[in-house]
């Protein structure tokens, strides 16, 4: 049975008296493990997409089914409890809490879904895997770019959530760091973490298992990497 | 170009309009107060101006020693030569004596002391401090010898006496009261020897001469003679005729001659504008300061949003100059609000003063003429505050390098002094610590915040103190009084009677007293050489009396008076030096002089009341001339006999003027201190009002500012109930830290008001600082609560928040 299930999901917005459709009856399906890359030119509604499926936002029209919740429907509690219990996020900008450590924002991951108590030490153990562990109780502003999004992934991880979604990751980064931060992501997947990543880089999809398109809306492609999946070190961009 | 800036900045005003409008409430609120706080003693002045000059209010008035009466023809008599002689304009006689007066109506029992003002029922009233009449008719000359009455606005309005109904005065004399006034010389109402005294509890009836003589038992006299100078004669002058014309009258009669400017009432009330300006000046830019850092604030933080905004157009080539035009004009544009809405508030509070005062004060004439000039500058205030406070960081902005004002979060994100709180490890989870970090991150923020939250909480503590202390001190003096026979009564004579008289005989004779004492209670002054006299009320009594007598500290041998230990140091004297006592002296039957007596001060008493003084008989018998005379009796009821009984039982003899619980006073001055509270507690709500929108305004830049991590932690799941609890926890640490310095700051600012501005305008009081634990509560629960609280208002605001669009927010 699939992990996540889009059946028919749209998403339009009214502006002013404009109805703007960012995403148009999408079919999608996501199994356990798989490390996804949704792919498209601005505008062309991968994050829309990507908020449905974390529930930050929810679908007009159709279904949208990650882990057996049906988000559309559900209530503000139910869908504040499934962030909680059954995804993550890794965003662009980062998103650190600017008055926690380092140790702290990947703790903030730990305690949100209430792991605090069975394992104490997680967030170091998830630090480390990061291999921030020199940097632990540096502040975000005392960090570069790189270390901030892999604060950022260890916060993610430390929810030992099932789905890792990740918007731009690499959009701030030098292609160096870019690389690092997306070894990290893969790796997720060999551990059983469902991870969709959300980008416009054509290069970053050569890595994905799986590569959704989306064009105005719709998905206009799904498979495999065009030219087959390469490994990261051939990356170039 | 420039309509750009225009309009980008309006869109500015309107992206935040309700941070803008409570800015500028905040600023109306500081400017308004300002204003119309500072404006008061202005029209405070001319309404009492014109109330004077509308009532003809006298230039002199002599008066005759107590127990001193003379023919009323013969004093009227004085008068007229003088006018003739072009020294007077007119001139009015007086009959003015103790009463007790029984005003119980419809089953309400109200029996109370009070005066007896006789005056000449002429049409339109006395020539000289005519009387104003607020309800039903004046004295008309067919009035004359007939038992009528006009009561005093003061009282009749607080009892609910007025024309139709009856009230019965010692003796039992039945009056009708035709009207309720006021007179020029009782606009304030002040007891014996200028103290204090209380309008529920003090009737001041004003009827014909000629009834004021049955009252009282002089028919055919007067004791005081009120004039007014004829233009172009000084008030020396006037004063130098009087006394001479009086010396060759009545050469056995001592007199008190009284300019208009010494009168106990006018001078409290004109000496009250400049005390009560500096107190409310105070209150003014302490509320303006509050308001002043609030302002900063906000408009620092809509300067902060534009950062980028600067620095993208540093780096398209644009001149610091027409940058800083945009957040400027947001500036005045929220200056221009503030300032027009100050203008409101600031009538609003003149308005509400005006009323304050025309409750306590039934002044014919009051008049609120706008204060253009300090509307100005209040104005000027309410303008400068946002626009100074908006220069600064947009000055700050302009001199960043464009580098860095591009760059993402390079103000947002600074973590300044944050390395030492790393190190501090706070139990519990890891969002415990944001509150703490967030208050230390965004120092300034926080200081400012804590500043006029400390601004409000201080002017709060300052006023609601003050009230604490006169409740400490009325209670500090009940507690004297009621330090032995608590239940005694007060039997005021209606003049200077001898020991074995009927009424002194009769009254102690009651069956329902148990024990009971003579005294003396005269007014007098006391003064030493260089230093301004002091009125006083002196007391001649048993200085051992088993019923009551005062707890004297620092007692010296021999025999001399008590003072209070204000009126010690305000003489600047201890026990065991001179002072020139100056009391009546007996001269003749019914005539008195003042004599001034070198006498040693043999001790003090704490009593707050600068103007009690106390004798021993044996020595104030020998300086009054007075052994076996009395117009004053202590009476305590025998056991389980209620004070009301006693009252009744004693009001019906002859030649007792009143019959009052020795309590009462302080009793009523406590239940009065509540009915002037009504100006401070204008000032208390505009405080609470600011203090409010300060929270609210706090809670609302700290909701923008962690929009982006409130967002962050609504995408973890983290419910919405914690992250306001972790804002109410953020909330919480600036209310404590403002509140804690404003308690500091309220204290110190109590202390000096007590210590050096009241007595400037109470001089009459030894007010102790006193803070009461219902006002530190108050305090505690504005300052940390209702700040702390404060974030439950934006609660709305977080729960519509856009997620995803707050995620994506590039600071």
């Amino acid at each position: 049975m699939s992990l996540i299930e889009l059946r028919g999901a749209s998403r339009t917005y009214q502006i002013g008296e404009r109805r703007v459709t960012a995403l148009e009856a999408v079919d999608l399906t996501v199994d356990v493990g798989e490390f996804v890359v949704v792919l498209g030119p601005s505008g062309c509604g991968k994050t829309t997409l990507l908020n449905l499926v974390g529930a930050l936002d929810v679908a007009s029209e159709g279904e949208v089914t990650v882990a057996g919740h049906h988000i559309v429907g559900a209530s503000r509690g139910e869908l504040s409890r499934f962030r909680r219990e059954t995804v993550s996020f890794v965003f662009q900008t980062f998103n650190l809490f600017q008055a926690l450590t380092a140790i702290e924002n990947v703790q903030f991951g730990v305690d949100v879904t209430g792991r605090h108590r069975e394992e104490p030490d997680r967030a170091m153990t998830v630090l480390e895997r990061v291999g921030l562990q020199d940097r632990a109780h540096h502040f975000p502003h005392q960090l570069s770019g790189g270390e901030q999004q892999r604060v950022a992934i260890a916060r993610a991880l430390a929810t030992g959530n099932p789905v890792l979604l990740a918007d731009e990751p690499t959009g701030e980064l030098d292609f160096r760091t870019g690389v690092q931060i997306l070894e990290l992501l893969h790796e997720q997947a060999h551990v059983g973490v469902t991870v969709i990543i959300v980008t416009h880089n054509r290069e970053i999809a050569r890595v994905a298992d799986r590569v959704v398109e989306l064009g105005s809306g719709r998905v206009t492609a799904d498979g495999p990497p065009v030219g087959g999946q390469v490994p990261i070190n051939e990356l170039r961009w | 170009m420039g309509w750009l800036w225009l309009r980008w900045s309006w869109r500015d005003l309107r992206s935040r309009w309700v941070q803008v409008t409570a800015i500028a409430f905040i600023i109306a609120l500081g400017s308004g107060t300002y204003s119309g706080l500072t404006s008061t003693s202005e029209w405070r002045r001319r309404s009492y101006d014109a109330s004077y000059a509308r009532l003809r209010m006298y230039d002199l008035r002599v008066s005759l020693a107590a127990g001193s009466f003379v023919d009323t023809a013969a004093l009227s008599a004085v008068g007229t030569e003088l006018e003739s002689a072009g020294t007077l304009r007119s001139s009015a006689v007086q009959l003015v004596g103790p009463i007790q007066v029984d005003a119980s109506q419809r089953g309400r029992t109200i029996l109370v002391p009070g005066r007896v003002v006789g005056v000449e029922p002429v049409r339109n009233g006395p020539t000289v401090s005519t009387l104003s009449i607020t309800a039903g008719r004046g004295l008309r000359p067919t009035d004359s010898a007939r038992p009528v009455a006009v009561l005093d606005e003061h009282f009749g309005k607080r009892r609910n006496v007025g024309p139709g109904d009856r009230i019965r005065v010692s003796g039992k004399v039945g009056l009708t009261v035709v009207g309720r006034g006021v007179s020029p010389e009782h606009f304030i109402l002040l007891g014996d020897a200028g103290t204090f005294t209380t309008e529920a509890n003090f009737a001041l009836t004003f009827v014909p001469i000629g009834t004021a003589g049955e009252l009282l038992g002089q028919p055919g006299r007067a004791n005081a003679l009120a004039v007014r100078t004829r233009p172009g004669v000084s008030v020396t002058q006037a004063r130098r005729a009087l006394s001479d014309a009086f010396a060759a009258g009545f050469p056995d009669v001592g007199v008190t001659i009284t300019a208009r400017a010494a009168d106990p009432g006018y001078r409290l009330l004109y000496d009250d504008i400049e005390g009560d300006q500096r107190l409310y000046n105070i209150f003014a830019v302490l509320i303006l300061l509050g308001a002043a850092f609030a302002a900063f604030n906000l408009t620092t933080r809509i300067v902060e949003a534009q950062r980028r905004e600067i620095g993208i157009g540093m780096a398209l080539g644009v001149p610091s100059r027409r940058l800083a035009v945009r957040p400027v004009l947001v500036g005045m544009q929220i200056a221009a609000l503030g300032a027009g809405l100050g203008v409101v508030v600031g009538l609003g509070v003149g308005s509400l003063m005006i009323q304050v005062l025309r409750s306590y004060f039934p002044l014919p004439v009051w008049r609120q003429d706008f204060q253009l000039g300090i509307f100005l500058r209040g104005a000027a205030l309410g303008i400068a505050l946002p626009f100074v406070a908006t220069l600064v960081p947009v000055w700050r902005a302009v001199r960043v390098a464009p580098i860095d004002a591009i760059r993402t979060g390079v103000v947002t994100k600074r973590g300044r002094g944050l390395g030492w709180l790393a190190k501090i490890r706070l139990p519990g989870r890891s969002v415990t610590a944001l509150p703490v970090r967030n208050v230390f991150r965004q120092l300034r923020r926080t200081v400012m915040t804590a500043l006029g939250v400390a601004a409000s909480i201080a002017v709060l503590l300052g006023v609601v103190g003050m009230l604490d202390s006169f409740r400490a001190t009325i209670d500090h003096a009940s507690k004297e009084l009621g330090r032995s026979a608590p239940n005694r009564l007060a039997v005021t004579l209606a003049t200077f009677d001898l020991e074995t008289s009927s009424a002194v005989t009769t009254t102690r004779a009651s069956p329902l007293i148990r024990r009971s004492q003579t005294e003396l209670q005269l007014p007098g002054s006391v003064r030493r050489a260089g230093v301004k006299p002091i009125d006083l009320l002196v007391t001649i009594s048993d200085l051992q009396s088993p019923i009551w007598h005062p707890t004297i500290h620092e007692r010296v041998r021999g025999d001399g008076v008590v003072l209070t230990e204000k009126a010690a140091d305000d003489l600047g004297v201890r026990p065991g030096d001179r002072v020139l006592l100056r009391l009546p002296y007996r001269e003749g039957l019914t005539s008195y002089r003042y004599v001034e007596q070198a006498v040693p001060v043999i001790g003090l008493s704490a009593m707050p009341l600068r103007s009690l003084a106390w004798m021993d008989r044996r020595v104030g018998d020998s300086l009054t001339n007075l052994a076996g005379i009395t117009n004053f009796v202590v009476v305590e009821p025998k056991a389980g006999v209620r004070t009301e009984e006693v009252q009744r039982a004693l009001f019906g003899v002859s030649g007792v003027s009143s019959v009052q619980l020795v309590t009462d006073f302080a009793d009523s001055l406590q239940k009065e201190l509540d009915r002037a509270v009504g100006i401070l507690l204008i000032v208390e709500g505009a405080v609470l009002l600011l203090a409010l929108l300060i929270a609210f305004n706090a809670a609302s830049i700290s909701a923008d500012d962690r929009a982006r991590e409130n967002a962050t932690m609504f995408a973890f799941g983290y419910p919405l109930r914690s992250v306001v609890a972790m804002e109410i926890g953020e909330s919480l640490l600036v209310g404590i830290i403002g509140t804690a310095v404003g308690l500091l700051g309220g204290w110190l600012l109590l202390d000096w008001l007590v210590t050096e501005l009241l007595p400037t305008t109470l001089p009459d009081l030894q007010i102790v600082t006193a803070l009461s634990g219902q006002t530190l509560l108050i305090a505690v629960l504005l300052g940390v609560l209702a700040v702390a609280l404060a974030p439950l208002l934006t609660v709305r605001k977080l729960r519509r928040m856009d997620v995803p669009s707050t995620l994506r927010v590039v600071e």
